[in-house]
């Protein structure tokens, strides 16, 4: 073979796997029992790793137990000095601020207009450009129930028992409630989803499901839904700040949330927002490489609002448990972390050991599954180490033609074709290298089902907040939960905005955050973190440093 | 056995001109000759391009001969005049001027290159050559008896000589040949080889108005029912352009102007429901049922050929 | 670069940016050299995947001179490259309701005229990093064909490579879009079911059912999981 991406001993594997291919083609493993799901989980799963925890020593969630990563940036200082910041001069004022150009920033700032907010009382603040966020790299699909065969109730016991009854009922219960009106406005905008002739869409199972209810635009139902979310955010000419990301929220002499200042990553001045209603919708975590796992997420996924709502007196919730995609890219060296979805595994393709063989179903739930890899690398010492040190089994990718036809992988899965073949795989013809992956915020801000938070002004939508999903989210309830969490945010400010009289402003709640630290005696770096920091200690060492800002 | 030919739509025919296409598709299946649309094509170069005199301005119609070649055909066919004439015209700068060529095919690196070895024909002319007119004759089963129909030509099917579709360019007859063919009786106008005035009519629709004033008026004159074309554009300014036109001369009769494609159609037995009359400016329709031409066409025996 | 990397020894390359000639290893992507260099990115990186088209890069390679365009998180480095980022495309999008449009085929043209002054150079299908015909889709928007333009533009990240080597000055990813709703919303049958589904929930049928599922303690709930019967693939 000309060029071939995989080193010699990687390719014996795959020699190995083809030659059991034919046999395992009718052999599909047995799910784990729940003794075996109990015992993989405590053993392997990085959430059990007790050093690797520490239980939040101050603020509103004091005793919260987080990843170690999550307390050094909640337990710290703001980068944002208070003295420094004139709250007499304001620079926007609006009704309402959107934090997060995602997924649910777009929703929620669309329905807010759909009920009553004017655009122009709108103002988008966010890090990168609008739409650069996780919402727009969910490949996989949206979970709805709307088959005959499939109800709201199905989709309410199939997410409890994947977030094994952690879950915050009528979150989950708002959730698989309004996920047919929000597939549907989707519809409406004009979302081209996968559908038959007549105009059924084409559904699938994921992990954890107990009814096909994936709903996808082939494997770019987040980018698709980004695009078509953004393109109408346009349409309605709502105000837009990019690269502009929040830094801390401003309160008033009630207590109350009133809006945020805000980082120009340009000229690094603040910026100062007021507000009479906020909604957090910074997403995720991903970029704070929890134990050291490479990620899916983007690369402004860094915990800011959670870090800002805290600060704020917002609580946390289920920080504890982490969600790992059991299949991120293990190989080539360029693409480390990037999403399989799990649709590969859907049409058929199995996970294997170096030896080629099977060790377990393919689709268990997200935490059962990584647990399972990591235990056949880890444990069972059935994995291979690429030459960059990145442990990994393969995921057979060829099987899935071979059951379904040939053109069925290029068809269905050009985003994930293409990604490996800008470094030379051709996921077609070999089987790829995979391994459990950071991939999701399992907690975060507690609301209540319209979005509220226990701080009087702020909401907060999406992946920044915890409860919907329990401690393990199901394949496509995400994507689900920015739309519909999206709208109940822009339903419920359009409906508090009016009601509300904001005080004084004041930064005092960041001036007393900072003195618990020093109580503390924290000394970890300042946040939030805005970005992570890629580049090496050869460097950091020489720095002169530029911003006065801080 | 049917006989297969490359067909090259057009943009119009893809839109406005809709009928023109689905007539011509159907005209051709008549005479086991099937057209096969591009997979893949573009513009044919002649729209707003944005090069005049330039060589870029040869690179849509070059390319759409390369996809001819890459459906794997030696010939292409299309309807519309305006196209013929931007693809033949690229087509002969290619096969006569070696530089040019080797330019156009150096930009276009990322295809195969092109030697102008495709043959472009118009529709009309393909007819002619591969069934001639009294093949057509035979396959007529709804003879267009006593219909008067003015042949317009208008320039692109004639000029420059190099690409005349017909013999005699200063007095052409292949549209006054059909015409009879079909049955019906052509009544030849002076201005029947006439610009119609082109693009101009979207920045200046009085002074084509002022064209088709004179065009239809001259027909009319001439007492013809309806006038022939075979160009989306020049379909466009003498139809539509009639409301602007009869601002200048109200006493302007209204006259409908169809595709040769549509006639034949019409000849050879196709539904007048598929013909698309529906969506003339001037509707056709009722000087055809004038001429007693809308009743069920008589099925004739085809005869296949060979 | 990403944690996961170990110091494993790969052969350098030159690179240059603005002017100067750096040196980095040959497996990283662009936008991992950029940050192997010391520099913390804020302008010009996104997904970091390929999905977002954020990151948009030109480069010409050694002892050739043509043009390139590429993804800085997808394209590896090589030696002689000489790389800028283009972190923004300029565009103006026009502003439509999708209610009060028509799938027809003038309405392309109608908010996009300029799709008419394509020459057909085929350079944006060139430059594209998705591999998207866009020549091609841009030519369907052209003669009104919405589901060609939709289905052959459906890959498109917006990253605006197409449009800064236009020589008609086509924003060929916002005719895209406009393609791609007038598809989704007029073209794609609408799902009846999904209407009839909404019908119910807005009509409360499942309101009970959730609030007895809601009421029901982990034993309880443990139970009916464990008891759902799969439906087949
Ligand atoms: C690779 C991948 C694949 C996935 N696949 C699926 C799937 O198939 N199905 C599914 O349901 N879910 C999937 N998910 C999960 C889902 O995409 C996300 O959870 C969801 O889109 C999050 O949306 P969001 O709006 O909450 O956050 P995001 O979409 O991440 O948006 C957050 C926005 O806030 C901005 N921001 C961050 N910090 C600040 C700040 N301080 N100030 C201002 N702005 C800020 C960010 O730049 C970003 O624009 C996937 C996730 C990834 C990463
Ligand atoms: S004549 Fe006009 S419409 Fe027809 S293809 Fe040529 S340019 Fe396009
Ligand atoms: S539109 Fe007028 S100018 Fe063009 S081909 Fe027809 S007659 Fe000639
Ligand atoms: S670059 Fe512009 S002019 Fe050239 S083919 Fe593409 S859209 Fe047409
Ligand atoms: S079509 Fe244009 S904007 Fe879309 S991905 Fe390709 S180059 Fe980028
Ligand atoms: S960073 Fe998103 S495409 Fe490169």
């Amino acid at each position: 073979m000309v060029n071939d991406p995989y080193p010699d001993y990687m390719r014996e594997s795959i020699k190995i796997v083809e030659k059991t291919r034919e046999k395992r083609l009718k052999v599909t493993m047995d799910h784990c029992s729940p003794d075996e799901i109990d015992d993989v989980l405590n053993n392997y799963h990085p959430d059990f790793i007790k050093a690797q925890k520490a239980s939040l020593r101050f603020g509103v969630s004091k005793g919260e137990v987080v990843p170690l990563e999550v307390a050094k940036i909640i337990e710290t200082k703001s980068v944002l000095d208070p003295k420094k910041v004139d709250l007499n001069k304001i620079d926007f004022v609006v009704d309402l601020l959107i934090i997060g150009g995602g997924g649910a920033g777009a929703n929620a700032a669309l329905w807010a207009i759909k009920n009553g907010v004017k655009a122009e009382n709108i103002l988008i603040a966010t890090k990168l450009r609008m739409g650069d966020s996780n919402t727009t790299m969910a490949q996989g699909g949206i979970q709805a129930a709307v088959r005959e065969v499939d109800s709201p109730a199905i989709h309410y016991l199939d997410a409890i028992g994947g977030g094994h009854y952690e879950n915050d009922p009528p979150l989950t219960r708002r959730l698989v409630r309004d996920a047919p009106l929000l597939l549907q406005w989707y519809e409406k905008l004009g979302m081209m989803f996968d559908k038959f002739d007549d105009g059924t869409m084409d559904a699938i199972h994921g992990g954890g499901t107990s009814r096909k209810r994936m709903h996808f635009a082939k494997d770019f139902t987040g980018a698709e839904i980004m695009k078509t979310l953004r393109d109408e955010v346009f349409n309605k000419e709502i105000p837009i700040i990019e690269f502009s990301p929040a830094v801390e929220l401003i309160k008033d002499d009630k207590g109350q949330v009133a809006g945020a200042v805000l980082l120009n990553l340009d000229s690094k001045e603040y910026i100062t927002v007021k507000a009479k209603a906020t909604v957090v919708t910074t997403g995720g975590f991903g970029r704070l490489h929890i134990q050291g796992f490479p990620t899916s997420n983007h690369y402004g996924a860094t915990f800011d609002g959670c870090v800002m709502g805290y600060r704020a007196g917002a609580p946390l919730k289920l920080m504890k448990s982490v969600q790992y995609h059991p299949t991120g890219a293990a190989f080539p060296e360029q693409i480390v972390g990037l999403l399989v979805t799990e649709k590969v595994r859907g049409k058929g393709a199995q996970v294997l050991n170096k030896n080629g063989e099977q060790f377990c179903f393919p689709l268990e739930t997200r935490d059962v599954e990584a647990s399972l890899i990591i235990r056949e690398c880890g444990g069972r010492n059935n994995g291979l180490v690429t030459p960059s040190g990145q442990p990994g089994l393969w995921l057979d990718s060829p099987l899935i033609d071979q059951i379904h036809g040939e053109g069925t992988i290029a068809k269905n899965f050009a985003a994930m074709v293409r990604q490996f073949e800008r470094f030379g795989v051709n996921m077609i013809e070999d089987p790829i290298l995979i391994y459990p992956t950071l991939h999701y915020q399992n907690g975060g801000l507690a609301i209540d089902e319209n979005t509220a938070t226990a701080v009087k002004n702020l909401y907060a939508a999406g992946e920044v907040c915890g409860g919907t999903h329990g401690s393990n989210r199901l394949m496509g309830n995400s994507l689900l939960e920015i739309s519909v969490f999206g709208r109940a945010a822009g339903i419920t400010t359009a409906k508090s905005i009016p009601k509300v009289s904001l005080g004084k402003l004041t930064l005092d709640h960041i001036t007393k955050y900072n003195a618990l630290c020093d109580e503390h005696k924290v000394k970890n770096p300042p946040s939030p973190i805005l970005f992570p920091d890629y580049s090496r200690q050869e460097h950091k060492d020489r720095i002169i440093p530029t911003n006065f800002l801080v | 056995m049917t006989e297969k030919i490359a067909y090259y739509p057009g943009c119009t025919a893809k839109s406005y001109a809709k009928y023109m296409d689905l007539t011509a598709r159907e005209v051709m299946k008549k005479f086991d000759i099937e057209l096969v649309e591009l997979t893949r094509w573009t513009c044919c170069g002649t729209f707003f391009g944005l090069a005049e005199d330039n060589l870029t301005s040869q690179l849509a119609p070059m390319r759409n001969m390369i996809r001819t070649r890459e459906d794997g055909f030696t010939d292409l066919t299309t309807t519309c005049s305006m196209c013929y004439n931007t693809l033949k015209r690229a087509n002969i700068l290619i096969q006569n001027d070696e530089e040019k060529a080797s330019r156009l095919n150096a930009f276009m690196y990322e295809e195969e290159d092109y030697e102008g070895d495709v043959r472009v024909w118009h529709l009309l002319e393909l007819l002619l050559e591969k069934v001639d007119i009294a093949g057509i004759a035979k396959k007529i089963v709804n003879p267009l008896k006593g219909l008067k129909v003015a042949p317009y030509y208008g320039c692109t099917l004639l000029r420059p000589k190099e690409v005349t579709i017909d013999k005699n360019p200063e007095k052409p007859t292949i549209l006054s040949d059909l015409i009879f063919a079909l049955g019906a009786e052509a009544v030849e106008t002076p201005y029947m080889t006439e610009c119609c005035g082109s693009y101009l009519t979207v920045k200046d629709k009085h002074l084509v108005a002022d064209r088709t004033n004179r065009i239809i008026g001259s027909a009319a004159r001439r007492e013809a029912d309806l006038l022939v074309v075979s160009c989306p554009l020049c379909q466009f300014n003498l139809d539509r352009r009639q409301k602007e036109a009869r601002e200048l001369n109200s006493a302007l009769p209204e006259i409908p102007v169809v595709y040769f494609t549509q006639l034949m159609a019409l000849a050879l037995g196709v539904d007048v429901k598929e013909l698309g009359f529906h969506e003339h400016y001037v509707d056709p329709t009722p000087v055809l049922r004038k001429r007693k031409l809308l009743g069920t066409p008589m099925k004739v025996p085809v005869k296949v050929k060979k | 670069m990403d944690k996961t990397t170990t110091e494993v020894t790969y052969e350098k390359v030159k690179i240059i940016v603005a002017n100067t000639e750096f040196e980095v290893p040959s497996n990283l992507t662009i936008m991992k050299a950029f940050e192997y260099l010391g520099w913390r990115l804020d302008r010009g990186v996104g997904c970091r995947g390929g999905f977002c088209g954020a990151c948009s890069t030109i480069y010409r390679l050694k002892g050739d001179h043509k043009l390139y365009t590429g993804l800085a998180c997808a394209t590896k480095v090589e030696d002689g490259m000489i790389v800028a980022q283009i972190p923004i495309s300029p565009a103006n999008k026009k502003l439509y309701d999708i209610e009060s449009l028509k799938a027809v085929p003038n309405t392309m043209l109608e908010f996009y005229p300029e799709i008419a002054r394509c020459i057909s150079c085929n350079t944006c299908t060139k430059a594209c990093p998705m591999d998207i015909e866009v020549m091609d889709y841009v030519q369907a928007a052209l003669r009104g064909d919405i589901a060609l333009a939709a289905t052959l533009s459906f890959d498109c990240i917006m990253c605006g490579l197409c449009a800064t080597r236009c020589p008609a000055e086509i924003t060929q990813f916002n005719v895209g879009v406009l393609a791609r709703r007038l598809y989704g919303r007029y073209i794609q049958p609408e799902y009846k079911q999904m209407t009839k589904r909404v019908k119910e929930i807005e009509k409360g049928k499942y309101d009970a059912e959730l609030e007895k599922l809601m009421k029901t303690d982990k034993k309880g709930l443990a139970k009916l999981y464990a008891e759902r019967v799969r439906e087949k693939a």
